[in-house]
């Protein structure tokens, strides 16, 4: 039988935008917080067998996220592409790529990376398992199987929460649960032979270009700028105890330390 | 360069160099120190298949092109050039050569368990009399029955403290007044096979160079590889190949000099601003950058010729030769940027600056490589 297993997967920009987001293949890499998820489920599939999917939305350019995915050991690949997603905000995005799962149906679990290094929201995983209305784990460290449902652990606030969570379920896996594995040479090379990346456009997903895109985002970005980072150095006055003093209470202050 | 590189290559670049960033970078500096080969990452290398880069897959390679090959040495190299020299003499002219002109039984024997990593390749050319001049090897062979009777004093073997396979270059006919050189497989262990104690070498101090002496080994007839005679055919071929690979190494240690420059000119401030607001550093930077670029240039066009199976000896002899003075250059500046740091062993230039130095001796000197490049641009 084995676990049939879809991974969420973004191609990210790596540079911050200077002004308009421009992805290209040079200007984009897969998302570091992909490959844990990557790497969880192929540990997944490796004790239990059976088969994982890779999938993504994005412009062409996200292809080569899909090759590294394949060249780590992944069985097939899809990619949402079509110009009528561009613009999509968190909402639009979760939408078509609960569109991809659906007809990716039937699959045990899904997973997602915690967020993208590029736009940070978070959103998307737990987005998507409320469209898909699958039960849905965040941040989730430790997954086994049990024949029918997953029992995982999650940290919160110092505490391990454990679920018992029915099939088909998504999780997003912490980044540090999961270290990816070192992509060999020949998973490489055979990841490039053939061009087998499928592709699936709006028609494909069944979906009306006002649900995606520009069209079907409720968010409006009003304005992104560069952060501009100062650094201040400051000298704390007294002898050795005050400053040691001042530095503690501003530290506690911050929250950086507990009181 | 970008036009050369394929999405595939980004991809081999960028999961090499995350290997050698999170594995080989950390300890590069104490293996030099400790001129210790480091077993424990050569194994996790072997399982990625960097000992078998460009062998086919049905021998366990992962079966690359050039270009990808000279992306792995030279990122290999920026992290240790130790272990690029390792990888670059284990492929290209160990490994390499039993894939071109060994029969299917010896790709089976020799080069599988080379690919994988598993044993580790050596080129046994060099001794106290022949280098430069290969005519001069003093090595024999002589047959008895089913097997030749070997005598050799091999020196400055690269991988020759760990080497389980090596590629003895002899004389087959040492009774003729004109020599026939050819090579045959030797491996370590066999009656008579003598490691020698390792080179206190001035860099590269991590991969244990030794001498390699057999003492009337006898070898079956059948670990000859080709033909009699076909000797200095396998050993230019492997050296074409090689020269690429040593030209990508000494790419790597540049650009790892060049690297650690600009970090080190942005940081130190003389004068109220940084070195590198000065332009007395800007000039060497620039160099440096553009030294880089072009060794860069000129490696990966040699790959990309043998990729696209047209003749490149004459390219990658000339990147050999320019990516080795490069990285002398390179390494150098990176040291006079630093100052007095550079001059110590508590900065990672000071070993780049020895290391970089034997690239422009290995694998045929800067001054046999003019030689044979003159020879072709006067078109003989």
């Amino acid at each position: 039988m084995g676990l049939d297993i879809v991974v969420c997967i973004k191609s990210v920009i790596l540079a911050a935008p200077e002004e308009q987001v421009l992805r290209t293949e040079d200007t984009s890499e897969l998302n570091p917080f992909d490959r844990p998820a990557l790497e969880a489920a192929l540990r997944l599939k490796e004790l239990h067998g059976g088969h994982v999917t890779a999938l993504s939305m994005g412009p062409p350019s996200s292809l080569s996220a899909l090759s590294e995915a394949r060249a780590m050991g992944v069985d097939r690949e899809v990619l949402i592409c079509d110009p009528a997603l561009a613009g999509s905000d968190t909402l639009a995005t979760s939408t078509a790529i609960g569109a991809g799962l659906q007809k990716l149906l039937p699959f045990d679990l899904v997973l997602f990376g915690v967020r993208t290094a590029d736009s940070d929201t978070g959103q998307v995983g737990p987005q998507t398992s409320m469209l898909l209305g699958i039960p849905f784990v965040s941040m989730v460290r430790v997954m086994q199987w049990q024949k029918d449902d997953f029992r995982v652990e999650r940290v919160a606030d110092h505490f391990v929460e454990e679920y018992e969570v029915p099939v088909p379920a998504a999780f997003t896996i912490h980044p540090g649960a999961f270290q990816p594995r070192d992509v060999g040479l020949s998973g490489i090379g055979r990841a490039f032979e053939s061009e087998r990346v499928e592709r699936w456009n709006l028609a494909d997903l069944g979906l009306m270009p006002d649900r995606v895109g520009d069209a079907g985002s409720p968010t409006r970005v009003l304005s992104m700028k560069r952060v501009k980072e100062t650094k201040k150095c400051e000298f704390l006055k007294g002898d050795a105890r005050e400053q040691a003093d001042e530095l503690m209470k501003r530290l506690s202050d911050s929250g950086a330390i507990g009181a | 360069m970008d036009s050369i590189l394929s999405e595939k290559h980004r991809i081999v670049r960028r999961s090499v160099r995350s290997f050698c960033e999170r594995e080989i970078r950390p300890i590069a500096g104490e293996i030099d120190r400790e001129a210790r080969f480091p077993w424990e990452v050569v194994e996790k290398m072997g399982k990625l298949g960097y000992f078998g880069i460009q062998a086919p897959r049905e021998l366990g390679g992962a079966d690359l092109d050039s270009i990808s090959y000279a992306i792995i040495v030279e990122e290999i190299s920026r992290a240790s050039g130790s272990l690029g020299l390792c990888v670059t003499v284990h492929n290209s002219v160990a490994l390499y050569p039993i894939l071109a002109f060994g029969s299917r039984a010896q790709q089976e024997k020799w080069a599988r368990p080379l690919a994988s990593g598993e044993k580790i390749g050596a080129f046994c050319l060099t001794e106290p009399n022949a280098g430069s001049d290969a005519s001069g090897i003093e090595a024999t062979a002589v047959s008895d029955g089913d097997a030749y009777v070997v005598n050799a004093n091999k020196v400055f073997v690269t991988n020759g403290g760990v080497a389980d396979i090596c590629l003895i270059f002899l004389n087959t006919n040492p009774s003729a007044d004109r020599k026939q050189i050819s090579v045959v497989v030797a491996e370590r262990g066999i009656e008579g096979f003598v490691v020698g104690d390792l080179e206190d070498l001035c860099g590269m101090r991590a991969n244990p160079v030794s001498s390699i002496r057999l003492y009337d080994c006898r070898l079956s007839l059948d670990n000859l590889l080709g033909r009699e005679g076909m000797g200095l055919k396998i050993g230019l071929a492997a050296l074409d190949t090689g020269r690429m690979g040593i030209a990508a190494q000494a790419l790597g240690i540049a650009q790892a000099a060049l690297e650690e420059g600009i970090l080190y000119a942005k940081q130190r401030r003389q004068f109220r601003v940084p070195i590198a607001k000065h332009q007395a550093i800007q000039m060497m930077i620039a160099d440096m950058g553009t030294l880089v670029e072009a060794s860069r240039l000129m490696t990966y066009r040699a790959a990309a010729l043998r990729d696209s199976g047209k003749r490149f000896s004459q390219e990658s002899a000339m990147a050999k030769l320019f990516a080795s003075e490069a990285c002398c250059k390179v390494t150098d500046m990176a040291v006079q940027i630093h100052g007095g740091y550079g001059y110590s062993k508590s900065y990672p230039v000071e070993r780049y600056y020895r290391d970089a130095r034997v690239t422009r001796i290995y694998e045929g000197s800067s001054e046999v490589h003019r030689m044979v490049i003159a020879r072709g641009v006067l078109g003989k």
